[in-house]
């Protein structure tokens, strides 16, 4: 179950359920247990009737009626050259958290 | 005047899936950073039908999430990207108790939501909804995290053999990988 069709299906994986949703939503909509339970429900039906691998089934849920949201994720053509310095500035920040991690499990303790 | 104008009833050009991997090559190239990421790719790709109906199956749970720790810093809901509760080896939890799961260490899109109810990214509720109601035989009895790794070597040598060995330690016939 994922929000990354191409990703997901650039790396092959034997059986896709793809919900066109933000990333951080693979298994519904927030604090909506039918959503939640109706794509569940897709990711079972799909484990019992693809018939070969790459199978990507479609979840027909909507995110929102304006598809706008579309065009902000990690969209460099909407960000100031202030706003890429901040990031970029930070994403270094957050490399040299995860390198202290990786490097030493039991500093991060 | 486009298609839509016209009266054909076509989406706008950018209601389709986004293009992640163009974007985060684009994203990070202006960042200043040179070489694009190179994600896992396959021609060829394994398959296992069902042999046996969902109803008598065991079915297991793979997430990306980490463990909510509580002196990590902020991991939400809506936190800013936090790399501090990342974690580089697989774990795994009871499949019948409730647990606090965060993706506050995923790139996840953070201008569209916010990361309040974690069924979105760990269905471990709806799964046990399922087999309540015999949709499942059973949900294995641990789920199983596994670790967002930058290394394609660790992933595929070390956490992904780690993976498969607790999945057939816990005897699942069938496995849902949600992936953030």
């Amino acid at each position: 179950m994922g929000c990354a069709k191409d990703i997901v299906e650039y790396v092959g994986v034997p059986r896709f359920l793809f919900s066109d949703f933000p990333l951080g939503n693979p298994a519904g909509r927030p604090h909506d247990r039918e959503s939640q339970d109706a794509t569940l429900e897709l990711a079972l039906l799909l484990l019992e009737t693809a018939p070969a691998p790459r199978t990507t089934l479609q979840s027909p849920l909507r995110w929102s009626d304006d598809p706008d949201w579309k065009l902000d994720y990690s969209n460099i053509a909407r960000l100031s050259p202030e706003e890429i310095a901040r990031r970029r500035a930070e994403f270094d920040r957050q490399k040299e958290i995860a390198k202290r991690i990786r490097d030493k499990p039991e500093a991060a303790e | 005047m486009n298609e839509a104008e016209d009266g054909f009833g076509f989406a706008p050009d950018h209601d389709e899936p986004i293009p992640y991997r163009q974007r985060i090559r684009d994203y990070y190239q202006t960042l200043g950073y040179g070489a694009p990421y190179r994600w896992a790719h396959y021609a060829e790709v394994p398959f296992a039908p069902v042999t046996r109906p969902l109803a008598e199956s065991r079915v297991a749970l793979i997430t990306t999430a980490a463990p909510y720790q509580p002196d990590k810093g902020d991991q939400g809901p809506g936190a800013a990207y936090n790399a501090a509760p990342k974690f580089y080896t697989v774990y795994s939890g009871d499949s019948a108790a409730d647990h606090d799961l965060r993706i506050a260490h995923i790139a996840y899109d953070r201008a569209h939501t916010t990361a309040e109810d974690s069924n979105t990214w760990f269905p471990l509720p709806a799964l046990r909804r399922t087999a309540e109601a015999r949709r499942i035989g059973e949900v294995a009895p641990r789920f199983h995290g596994a670790p967002t790794n930058r290394s394609h070597r660790t992933t595929l040598d070390v956490d992904c053999p780690e993976l498969l060995r607790r999945i057939r330690e816990d005897r699942a016939d069938a496995v849902i990988l949600v992936a953030v």
